[in-house]
């Protein structure tokens, strides 16, 4: 297969994209705020402080797939320019790989880049006050910031079957936007509609069914979010981290396969 | 000629910006606006799926919500401080903070430290520290808040009782609380038993605030006691309990009545029961 080449340009433009410096600087800055926070708390300092690192590299990652992924793939298509890389001997879907194949290097640098920040502001927040950090594991960070990495994987891949769908990047924009949003709630819809009694409303039985149908129809990306865990120190048993990584990396396939589909038989204006 | 219009035009503009913003603003504020006290709270599963994956930044934020608001007050000249319907906020902002994240222990901290105290809100109190109690299953303060609410606030030591055998049991709580569980479950020295649990919480506490006010009760409790034991040597002595408190002071059995950390006077009441004219609360918040 000949990914290497579309790979190795799609991650070279990803990294020279100037956005990727306004996320450094967003994520800085929200580390050091993070630093100005955990001063007012009176117990649960590490769990804040935690809270807050891991919050940042999940919301910089999401920054970045939505502001640098997107552009890489769906403005070739805006702006035509896939006819070059068309005309050339490279099939469609080893297009289509190659590109996701550099955005996933690309995520994984960012969130590294990220990540090791956020690991010096808990490392500084430690050394200042030492004695309130309860239960804390340095693993369950870092296992923290490898389902993030996964997840964000599998929203690339979501956004490059949006992309092969629609013709336009402000499409695919949206449509990738709305599925982190309805991904990260909907075990918690899913949650509320089976017992709505906790808050008091009714829910009619086909909203109940179809809330079922989305949860497996969607990608359940709170999955992915283990940001508690890691704050609290709780156990994470082996069989879930297992599980969730067979389940993450089994849609991001069949997400890619479906789009590699789809864009092999589409028309091009 | 060409550069000039602009820059008059900005000139002009640039005031203008600064008066409509100031109107604008003040136009707003005249605005009808739903009353504070009304406002609706957001239920915690709600707030779970609009928070998305940011439930625990979500948690900090309303726990130091709460915090703030409750810090502001300290600069109010009214009294009471904090109204009822305010202390209501500050629970339910709690509770919101609590269902985010079960297991952030703060705001269980900040709850037990002043809404049963000024607040009165006991059972609120212990709802949400049963919640606390449940998930951080490790944590023997937890039940510790919850025994000492139910004895100290609600008068119910086979309660209190029971939560603090739940307590002795996890990891970390002292031989003291096992030998509390066992006093209260046999008879109701209520005083000593209440320095006990007190001098307990002390020793927990960092937040200088909340130990200061520890530290009155404290000192407010150890008066009461030295007199209760006073008269009952009087008792023992003559056979009757004492007329007044000064009577133990002139049959020499105290060498002065202490004072009362709150601003009141100790008296014996028809029962022959120590109290104190302040009734344990700061003169400003009666």
């Amino acid at each position: 297969m000949n990914l290497w080449p579309v790979a190795a340009v799609t991650f070279k433009e990803g990294i020279r994209n100037r956005a990727i410096y306004g996320i450094s600087l967003f994520a800085l800055l929200f580390l050091v705020a993070s630093q100005l926070v955990s001063g007012m708390i009176m117990q649960d300092v590490g769990k804040v402080v935690v809270d807050m690192a891991l919050s940042t590299v999940s919301f910089s990652g999401l920054l970045l797939v939505l502001f640098v992924g997107i552009n890489l793939m769906a403005k070739d298509l805006d702006r035509r320019t896939i006819y070059m890389v068309l005309s050339r001997p490279i099939s469609r879907s080893q297009y289509l790989f190659g590109k996701f194949l550099g955005m996933a290097l690309l995520i994984i640098t960012t969130v590294a880049l990220v990540g090791f920040f956020a690991v010096a502001a808990i490392v500084l927040t430690k050394l200042r006050f030492p004695n309130f950090f309860g239960q804390f594991t340095w693993w369950l960070v870092f296992l923290s910031i490898a389902y993030t990495t996964l997840s964000l994987i599998l929203l690339t891949a979501l956004s490059f079957l949006f992309a092969s769908l629609v013709s336009t990047s402000f499409i695919t924009l949206v449509l990738t936007i709305c599925s982190y949003l309805i991904g990260h709630a909907i075990s918690d819809v899913k949650a509320l509609v089976e017992t709505p009694q906790a808050v008091g409303i009714q829910v009619a039985p086909l909203t109940v069914k179809l809330v079922q149908g989305a949860y497996y129809f969607f990608p359940n990306l709170s999955l992915f979010d283990i940001k508690t865990q890691a704050a609290h120190g709780l156990a994470v048993p082996l069989a879930s981290i297992c599980w969730t990584v067979v389940y993450g990396l089994g849609y991001t396939a069949i997400v890619m396969i479906l789009a590699s589909l789809i864009f092999s038989k589409r028309e091009f204006p | 000629m060409r550069r000039v219009v602009p820059i008059i035009l900005l000139c002009a503009l640039l005031p203008l910006h600064a008066v409509s913003l100031r109107y604008a603003a003040q136009a707003r504020k005249a605005l009808p606006q739903g009353r504070e006290e009304a406002a609706y709270a957001i239920p915690g599963p709600i707030l779970k799926i609009t928070s998305l994956e940011f439930d625990g930044l979500a948690s900090d934020l309303m726990f130091l919500r709460a915090l703030v608001f409750y810090g502001s007050t300290y600069e109010r000249k009214e009294k009471p401080r904090v109204k009822d319907w305010e202390w209501q906020r500050l629970y339910r902002e709690l509770t919101a903070a609590t269902d985010l994240d079960p297991y952030f222990r703060d705001p269980y901290y900040f709850a037990e430290g002043t809404l049963p105290w000024d607040g009165h809100l006991v059972n609120e109190t212990n709802l949400l520290l049963e919640k606390g109690s449940k998930f951080r299953d490790w944590d023997w303060l937890m039940p510790f808040y919850v025994g000492f609410n139910h004895f100290y606030f609600l008068q119910d030591n086979a309660q209190a009782s029971t939560y603090l055998m739940e307590a002795s049991k996890r990891p970390g709580s002292s031989v003291t609380i096992a030998s509390l569980a066992t006093r209260l479950a046999v008879k109701g020295d209520r005083t000593e038993t209440a320095i006990v649990f007190l001098e307990q919480l002390l020793t927990q506490e960092k937040d200088e605030e909340i130990k200061k006010e520890y530290k009155v009760r404290l000192k407010a409790l150890k008066g009461i006691w030295v007199l209760e034991k006073a008269v009952a040597s009087y008792n023992a002595s003559f056979g009757k309990p004492p007329a007044s408190l000064n009577a133990l002071v002139e049959r020499r059995l105290l060498r002065q009545i202490p004072v009362d950390p709150y601003g009141g006077t100790f008296y014996l009441d028809e029962d022959g029961a120590v109290k104190t004219t302040s009734d344990l609360r700061h003169k400003e918040d009666k």
